[in-house]
């Protein structure tokens, strides 16, 4: 699957993988890419320095000491030499006519020095003369989960991912792609741009709107070069899926001087928001608000409406659930007359309440065909527009331990009403006193497709920012 | 005069922000709803045009340095009668000398007084990274403290105009607060698409203030207007 006759095609799809200038005793960047190399592609190095060439020998990966003894074409290289090496390197990458590289190395522009402003600006002109796919320089370069090309060693190598990232930020793209592997999702593609001489993010951003292997758009962006093109590819990529926009940077320094009032409002940031909303993004500030919207925007249908079912376990849980919807502007209304009177003939009000929020542990106890009948009553509900129900670690852990079978049955519960609903739907699960358990469990809601939060708060925030995108589309 | 002309008096003048009495003029041509306002340049002539005007009137001073009207006495509002124009006239030339004593008057504007009604702020700047860019808020504390408004790029698009009303936090005091009737929104949105066309027709503008623009329920017009232009 690709993009046909798109500049960064081949790049995406890597048959021949290069890593110029590893070093020992880490060879970080060969063993990043070993997978690729299991996979079945074609991973090589090239390194004149004779001292490092048996260490990468002993990896088992083919050395070369010139790019042009390598046999096959270049779909992808990273680059790891001393900055004043670069231009050379660049040189022999653009007579290989290989596709694109990324420039690890750093000490450019980012320096604010003479010596790597000069260079940055020779890499510039060298690349665009040659239309050169330059990424970076001063990046981590690309993470292609399904063909094992990884910028970390501890980033998952997966088949089933559908999330595409890019990102200005090597570290914020390293730590993304781990946490949503935590959360039980993978990526597609990414590509963490650094300095951005070339390639920039609206040439990602394009990419991914045409890839079929790409259902949901996140970056992390502090600031973009080309504004007019950025918002033209955003405006495009927004209408096509949905598009998460992560703003580092946020904070406006000092006041500025104008002669409108106009002006002295239109802080880059609030500009920044007007924008984004305008372009049909959703704006997001950290990596966890991050996160959670992708999971929602992945896992859940459109919504019609604010209207909420909520669900809890207990009477302290129904308020807190109920407050963190409240607050992100939610509507938790009262239900319908024929829910009522349904949930009345069955529900133990002794302890619990059939009234919006409903608090049901007294009634559910563990039985999954009571949870599935009130679950049903709610989805057939024309005054809900979208369900979210609490169940926490601090009563439930314990008994899963014992009986897993329980806890599947309470998962597949869950997947079967998603299934059959056109309802958005949202679990929280607190961890409690069950970090580690929980954690696990993240994966087998994954595995369902159920969108897990560890809190009322963080739920009610992606809720917020997701469904709405979804009534819209 | 047409916006043009206007435009080319400035540069000649080698200024780069437009009267208020420009402005309103160049956004009324563009079919925006602002107070009638004229330029007297005597008491006489001020008495003369608030009568044309209607009663209550509103005087301003017209000057090219002072940034704030009111903070220099500059601003008198609500007058009933030619004997209370005469005297406002006076009274600003006076303040004005006084708290500014470089102060270049150009003479003294003349307004019908808008009727009440809710106070918002529809302005333009040009943003560095994205070109031109509107924006809408409350006016007075919303705005000062709460920094409650809302961008969108120019030309604004189907639906944003009402997005931008939507999406401040006061948007309730709009839409009738205790008993009170809602403004009227459609004129209100007319106004952002006005401006929005306005600026996209005259890339000369560089930043532009309607504040305050006196929302009601029977309509939206601006009482102030700024226009800044790009340097030429």
């Amino acid at each position: 699957m690709a993009v046909p006759g798109h500049r960064l095609d081949r790049m995406f799809n890597p048959k021949t993988v290069v890593v110029i200038g590893d070093k020992g005793p880490g060879y970080m960047w060969l063993k990043n890419n070993q997978p690729f190399k299991d996979k079945g592609g074609n991973l090589y190095s090239v390194q004149i320095d004779e001292k490092e060439i048996p260490g990468i020998e002993e990896l088992g990966i083919t050395n070369f000491t010139s790019l042009a003894d390598v046999p096959e074409p270049v779909d992808y290289a990273v680059v790891a030499v001393p900055r004043h090496i670069s231009p050379y390197v660049l040189k022999d990458l653009i007579e290989a006519q290989a596709a694109g590289a990324a420039f690890f190395t750093s000490g450019f522009a980012e320096t604010g020095e003479e010596l790597g402003i000069t260079l940055q600006e020779q890499l510039t002109a060298m690349a665009r003369e040659a239309g050169f796919n330059v990424v970076g320089p001063n990046c981590m370069g690309l993470y292609l989960p399904k063909v094992g090309v990884r910028f970390s060693a501890d980033v998952p190598v997966a088949q089933d991912g559908r999330v595409g990232f890019v990102s200005q930020s090597g570290t914020h793209s390293i730590m993304f792609s781990l946490v949503m592997g935590t959360n039980g999702m993978h990526l597609s593609r990414c590509a963490s741009f650094g300095n951005a001489i070339v390639l920039d993010i609206s040439d990602y951003l394009e990419y991914l709107t045409e890839d079929p292997e790409t259902d949901v758009i996140a970056m992390y962006v502090e600031g973009v070069k080309d504004g007019p093109r950025f918002v033209k590819a955003l405006r495009a990529a927004s209408a096509r899926k949905p598009v998460v926009v992560w703003k580092g940077g946020q904070t406006d320094a000092g006041a500025r001087a104008t002669m409108s009032h106009t002006a002295s409002l239109a802080s880059p940031h609030a500009v920044w928001r007007g924008i984004m909303r305008q372009c049909g993004a959703i704006s997001t500030d950290s990596l966890d608000e991050t996160i959670d919207v992708v999971k929602l925007l992945l896992y859940t249908k459109p919504s019609a409406g604010r209207r909420m079912a909520l669900m809890a376990m207990t009477g302290g849980q129904s308020v807190s659930i109920t407050d963190a919807f409240g607050k992100q502007g939610f509507e938790v209304g009262r239900l319908s007359g024929d829910s009522y009177e349904e949930l009345s003939s069955f529900f133990n009000i002794v302890g619990g309440s059939y009234q919006n929020p409903l608090d049901m542990a007294g009634t559910v106890q563990g039985k999954t065909e009571v949870l599935e009948r009130i679950l049903g009553i709610l989805d057939a509900d024309e005054s809900v527009d979208a369900l979210a129900m609490e169940q926490s670690a601090m009563f439930g852990a314990r008994q899963w331990k014992e009986h897993p079978e329980r806890l599947d049955e309470l998962l597949d519960t869950l997947a079967k009403h998603i299934d059959g609903s056109t309802k958005p739907f949202l679990m929280v699960m607190h961890p409690a006193h069950e970090e580690a358990f929980v954690a696990e469990l993240r994966l087998k809601f994954a595995e369902r497709r159920i969108p897990v939060f560890p809190s009322f708060e963080r739920a009610a925030a992606a809720a917020a920012r997701a469904l709405p995108l979804g009534a819209r589309a | 005069m047409t916006f043009a002309d206007t435009v080319a008096r400035a540069r000649a003048e080698n200024r780069t922000l437009l009267s208020e009495v420009e402005a309103k003029a160049a956004l009324a041509e563009a079919g925006l709803h602002v107070t009638a306002t004229t330029l007297a340049t005597s008491r006489d002539e001020a008495v003369a045009q608030a009568a044309a005007a209607g009663y209550p009137v509103a005087l301003k001073v017209v000057s090219p340095n002072i940034a704030h009207k009111s903070d220099v006495g500059g601003v008198r509002l609500g007058l009933a009668d030619g004997e209370a124009v005469a005297e406002a006239y006076d009274a600003i030339l006076a303040s004005v000398k006084a708290a500014q004593p470089d102060a270049i008057v150009g003479g003294i504007s003349v307004q019908q007084m808008a009727a009440p009604g809710t106070e918002v702020i529809v302005g333009m700047t040009t943003d560095a990274q994205f070109g031109p860019v509107m924006m809408f808020g409350l006016g007075g504390i919303m705005v000062e403290v709460l920094g409650d408004v809302a961008f969108r790029l120019i030309p604004l698009g189907e639906g944003d105009a009402e997005d931008m009303i939507d999406e401040i936090q006061g948007r309730q005091v709009l839409e009738g607060v205790r008993g009170q009737r809602p403004v009227d929104m459609a004129a209100l949105e007319g106004t952002l698409r006005g401006v929005s066309a306005f600026v996209a027709a005259h890339p000369d503008v560089q930043e532009l203030d309607l504040n305050p623009v006196i929302a009601s329920p029977e309509g939206a017009v601006a009482v102030d207007a700024r226009i800044v232009l790009a340097e030429g």
